[in-house]
């Protein structure tokens, strides 16, 4: 992609104004106080207009400073983590550490772009039974086992 | 002598069957992490955080503290065999480690790194042992006023010392402040910027934040780049260096030492900062600096010395002030507020078993990093050649576990999540994600020394250089800053962090 802009510092101010936005947004009901009582939104708020306005200079300065497009972004194990992550957390409270660990391991094994199908079966098998004997069985942390 | 009673007070401590225990288990995870590139040291902290909540606090630190200089040690060793820093301090004992390892010295480079580290580590902590009393005895006289100067002197030296931009570095200091202040306000008991969402009530947690940044962004960077790594194959013949090369080396390792002290307490410092230096002035000081980067012994001395150092002492704003010098150290004050100790100088005279005990722990740890690990370097090796298809599936299923147990509730799986997913952004746009966890752990404490500082002074902002420390710390703050936009400086801090 040719541009004349600094795609990733663009990016990184919006994120700052956007973030900025939300945050002030947020503390809008809070009140502000005074400087020598402060109530519980001045710091938010005082901080949230801060990054706002450094998010704005910073993509000025972008526009600018030209030429660079955003990094490449590896999407397959990018995507697949994420996906076991939620599918820990969705699966975990209805089918229990056991089946979770497994599903988890098969999801996140296919992020790698060297997967061996069979190899990340026989390691999810392990792995499942490794993490309930060690954090059920030994550390005796309070998470379900089996789908309830 | 106060200070012989306060290490025996720490070595009773320390030298409970179960404190050794805890102390040995984390050397060895700490080595075992080090040596796997792809998992940095402060990865592998994030990531065990939650399992050590329910040791006690004493141990959970000495424990943490293990993990912290085993994984050192770990990524020197896999900086010399095979040219892959395990972690950034590491990153100099590459140049001269690696090159003696291909002349077939890799026994004598690995001996040396291990027992620079012991020397430095044996320094450091009668350093810090020593330097904490009066460090504890200066932050007594501490206002909110002071406090808060300091906080902001510490966030100035982690932006300055953050690789990449240093306008980004102040962005996501400021990002972490106000995402720090998300939950219940201390003083109204308002809730703020919770979205209604009663997993926010209590703040973003640490645990997920942490663990999302440095456990998940990384795993899914790490994946997305081809990877490639030679083993050399080293005989062991003769593991032990000469009395000569050793001779060669005691200066080196005791200027490493002192230099790697002194960084490893400035704010922002520790042990990439110290190695990296060190480096540079044994190659400055030596007669003969054409050696460096063709396996100088001294090349890998004074590094190793210094980053063992700095990491030792970069506990010392830590324990005395409460205040995190770098983003492990912020690790370490989460670790503790979990534990329910509030970090700060009371913790030296209110819990001197804790304090005195985790500073022998550390003396213990490394005299074990020497005795066990050296003679284990073969079994690390055979590590490195476990491709990284095998250990990330784990990596992912133990943050998923870590952070649910922590609350036990999957909402912060999904802060996790989230935090993931903004952690790879923040790569690929160039942003550290060290001076956000700061931030985002100074946060709350900043903000309650300001509205103290000034509701004392009545909403006079002045009080912050009326007061004398306060003043000095600004000052220094702004010296900081100066200094890195001083173009001359500017240059050379590209070229350090370029190697």
């Amino acid at each position: 992609m040719v541009t004349r802009l600094n795609v990733p510092d663009l990016a990184f101010a919006a994120f700052l104004v956007a973030l900025g936005a939300l945050a002030f947004a947020l503390a809008g009901e809070l009140s502000i106080g005074s400087a020598a009582a402060m109530g519980p939104g001045y710091v938010p708020r005082g901080l949230a207009l801060i990054i706002m306005v450094y998010g704005l200079v910073l993509g000025v300065r972008a526009a600018f400073s030209g030429g660079v497009a955003f990094p490449e972004v590896a999407w397959r194990p990018l995507l697949l983590i994420s996906a076991s992550v939620a599918l820990f957390a969705v699966l975990l409270p209805l089918a229990g550490l056991a089946l979770t660990s497994l599903a988890v391991v098969i999801c996140a094994g296919l992020a790698a772009y060297d997967v061996r199908l069979r190899e990340n079966a026989v390691l999810a098998l392990a792995l499942a039974i490794f993490a309930v004997l060690l954090f059920v069985t030994v550390l005796g942390l309070p998470i379900p086992v089996w789908p309830r | 002598m106060d200070l012989f009673a306060n290490l025996a007070t720490g070595f009773a401590v320390a030298l409970t069957p179960a404190n050794i225990g805890f102390c040995f288990l984390g050397a060895l995870i700490g080595t075992l992490v080090g040596v796997l590139p792809g998992i940095a040291p402060i990865t592998t902290i994030a990531i065990l955080l939650p399992f050590t909540f329910s040791l006690p606090p004493a141990s959970s630190l000495i424990m943490l503290a293990g993990i912290f200089y085993g994984a050192q040690y770990g990524g020197s060793t896999t900086a010399i065999l095979v040219n892959v820093p395990g972690e950034s301090s590491a990153i100099v004992t590459c140049i001269d480690g690696h090159q003696m390892a291909k002349q077939g010295r890799a026994g004598p480079a690995l001996a040396i790194a291990a027992i620079s580290s012991f020397v430095a580590g044996t320094i450091a902590t009668i350093v810090i042992a020593t330097a904490s009393a009066p460090m504890s005895w200066l932050a007594l006289k501490f206002n909110a006023a002071e406090y808060f100067s300091l906080m902001v002197l510490g966030l100035t030296g982690a932006v300055v010392l953050a690789h990449g931009a240093p306008e980004k570095a102040v962005a996501m200091v400021l990002v972490g402040l106000l995402l720090g202040l998300v939950g219940i306000d201390v003083n109204t008991g308002a809730p703020r910027m919770t979205m209604d969402l009663a997993g926010l009530g209590d703040g973003i947690g640490f645990v997920p934040v942490a663990i999302g940044l440095f456990g998940i962004a990384e795993l899914a960077v790490t994946l997305g780049r081809p990877h490639e790594r030679q083993l050399l194959s080293v005989k062991f013949r003769d593991l032990w260096p000469s009395w000569a090369e050793l001779r060669a080396c005691t200066p080196a390792m005791l200027r490493g030492t002192a230099l790697g002290s002194v960084l490893g307490v400035l704010p922002g410092g520790g042990a990439a900062l110290s190695s990296f230096a060190a480096y540079a002035v044994e190659k400055k000081m030596s007669r003969t600096p054409e050696r460096f980067g063709r396996g100088a012994i001294e090349g890998v001395a004074a590094p190793e010395a210094a980053n063992n150092a700095g990491a030792q002492t970069s506990f010392i704003p830590l324990l005395t002030l409460g205040i995190p010098g770098n983003a492990i150290m912020a690790l370490m004050v989460g670790a503790m507020m979990i534990q329910g100790i509030q970090p700060g100088p009371q913790v030296m005279t209110a819990q001197p078993q804790l304090f005195w005990g985790v500073i022998a722990s550390m003396w213990l740890g490394n005299l074990m990093l020497v005795v066990l690990n050296l003679p284990m370097i073969g079994l690390w090796v055979s590590l490195l050649r476990v491709p990284y298809r095998l250990l990330f599936p784990m990596i992912v299923l133990f943050c998923c576990i870590g952070t649910y147990s922590v609350g036990n509730t999957v909402f912060d799986i999904w802060v996790m999540l989230l935090f993931g997913v903004l952690g790879v952004f923040f790569y690929k746009v160039g942003a550290e994600p060290a001076p956000f966890i700061l931030g985002f752990i100074l946060g709350p404490l900043m903000e309650e020394n300001f509205r103290r500082a000034m509701y004392l002074s009545r909403g006079n902002p002045m009080t912050f250089i009326e007061r004398p420390i306060s003043a000095v710390l600004l000052a220094m703050s702004l010296a900081l800053l100066v200094i890195l936009v001083l173009p001359a400086v500017k240059q050379k801090r590209g070229e350090v962090f370029k190697e």
